[in-house]
């Protein structure tokens, strides 16, 4: 048999165990909530899924960095030589974008691409979003997405009303209750994206003041010089809309990813979801290095003045970075 | 807001336990991590600045040790010149010996060989004068009477003597 004949017969095959997938595989409706699921309350505090996995990053991080630094030799092996291997690279990535600022900003940027990364890839360890524990369902005016089983639509997958939501019937939960899954990726919540935003914002911003002096700093927006007054309002309306935009790049691209897989692993349970999985890891460390990158570039641009911009300076490269995302 | 998910306990709750391990990872991981890098880029320093040395001193050695060498070499050829010379004058003294030897060795011969023809002679003309003079003697006695044969003998003695 070929090698172009045996490619044919495998890809018929998985095609045929696809779609076969979809009429004997159930897995109810997909589990997409745009808020973070309460999981437990302590002292009258409710502690979420994203917050509980957060913990879990916490911990998984925390090992990882004592068991990689324990024993710390000057030929690296093993967990050592991996995390200095990536935190090398980083270091050399974030150096290019603002050689001077990189020793301020290493821990914080780092943290970041560390604890994304982490969070994103262990939203996609299979059975973390799909384990957890029934509980009742809160009566909240949120829409979910679920199958839709009457009207014109039926068989469809649309955004529907919790109230008006049915009893999953492939669910081992009992009526009335509904799983909540113990671990959900953070950057799939918006709290946890906002203040990653709002530390990178204010980061940046401390160190723009600190570095051009608060007269120095403010005059980038403010200022009597003709056309640049006018471009400086759009500077500084966009300046406020950096950390938005970082929260929300964050959470649209992780959240679409497991929506994305939720749906799809809805309608045709096996195969189809596989290279979607590989895509979404390519993702979860695209949109981790984003961050960290973004952060950085805003730092340069922030701690650099008008004449650096137009001299090729430090913000000049950190422009750069940031219109290629 | 509230079906976003967006609550400022959670939000805080976030905040803080970012910083949290911000503050974790730089006492656990990055400093740590810094601090073998700056110790491995200070030992590959030394490391190359030491090869450097021992390269520098290799050179100097290799440089010593050609320029002995040399000198060796120089030294052995002059002795192999001066024991070729002095077997060469060694050689010529062996031949001249020899020759003078030989010489020697050739005269006594020669020297030795003439005094014993010389004695041979002598014998020989002892022994033929003799035989002459018994062979006269008996010729002699038979056709000559006893006048005037002992001049005859001197005669004839005197005769092969010069011959001789």
């Amino acid at each position: 048999m070929s090698g172009r004949m045996r490619f044919l017969v495998i890809a018929i095959v998985l095609l045929a165990v696809a779609v076969a997938s979809r009429f004997f595989l159930f897995s109810g409706d997909p589990h997409v909530e745009v808020a973070a699921e309460k999981l437990f309350s302590i002292g009258g505090f409710k502690v979420t899924n994203a917050l509980f996995t957060a913990l879990v990053v916490d911990i998984i991080l925390v090992v990882l960095a004592w068991l990689a630094t324990r024993n710390m030799q000057l030929v690296p092996r093993g967990l050592q030589n991996v995390l200095e291997i990536i935190l090398e690279a980083l270091y050399n990535l974030l150096k290019n974008i603002s050689p001077k600022f990189i020793d301020r900003a290493w821990p914080l940027v780092a943290t970041i691409f560390l604890f994304v990364l982490t969070a994103n890839w262990l939203g996609l360890v299979p059975g973390a979003t799909s384990l957890g524990p029934c509980m009742a369902k809160e009566h909240k005016e949120t829409a979910r997405l679920a199958l839709v089983e009457e009207g014109p639509k039926a068989g469809s997958i649309a955004l529907i009303p919790a109230a008006a939501e049915k009893h999953n019937p492939y669910t081992t939960c009992p009526e009335g209750t509904s799983l909540i899954p113990w671990l959900r990726p953070p950057s799939t919540d918006l709290n946890f994206t906002f203040a990653l935003g709002l530390l990178s914002f204010v980061f940046f911003t401390y160190w723009g003041f600190r570095n051009l002096g608060f007269g120095g700093y403010l005059s980038k927006f403010f200022n009597l010089n003709g056309i640049m007054s006018f471009v400086g309002i759009i500077e500084f309306i966009s300046e406020l809309i950096k950390p938005v935009a970082l929260a929300l790049r964050l959470f649209g691209n992780i959240f679409a990813g497991e929506v994305l897989i939720a749906v799809l692993t809805f309608l045709v349970p096996l195969v189809l979801p596989m290279p979607i999985y590989g895509f979404e890891l390519f993702v979860g460390f695209i949109q981790a290095l984003v961050f960290a990158l973004l952060t950085m570039a805003f730092l340069s641009i922030a701690t650099s003045g008008h004449g650096d911009e137009h001299h090729g300076g430090e913000g000049a490269h950190g422009a750069d970075a940031s219109k290629a995302h | 807001m509230e079906a976003l998910g967006i609550n400022l306990n959670l939000f805080l709750a976030q905040l803080i336990n970012f910083g949290v391990i911000v503050g974790l990872l730089w006492v656990l991981l990055y400093k740590p991590v810094q601090k073998i890098l700056n110790e491995r880029t200070a030992r590959i320093e030394a490391s190359l600045r030491e090869a450097d040395q021992v390269r520098q001193q290799l050179a100097s050695a290799k440089r010593d040790y050609d320029a002995e060498i040399a000198k060796a070499r120089k030294e052995a050829a002059e002795i192999v010149a001066q024991a070729q010379e002095r077997a060469r004058a060694q050689e010529a003294e062996i031949i001249k010996q020899a020759r003078s030897e030989a010489d020697r060795i050739r005269e006594e011969a020669r020297a030795q060989a003439e005094q014993e023809r010389s004695q041979m002679l002598r014998e020989a003309k002892d022994e033929i004068a003799e035989l002459v003079t018994l062979t006269a003697t008996r010729v002699l006695n038979a056709e000559l009477k006893a006048t005037g044969h002992d001049k005859l003998i001197e005669e004839s003695l005197a005769a092969l003597g010069r011959q001789n």
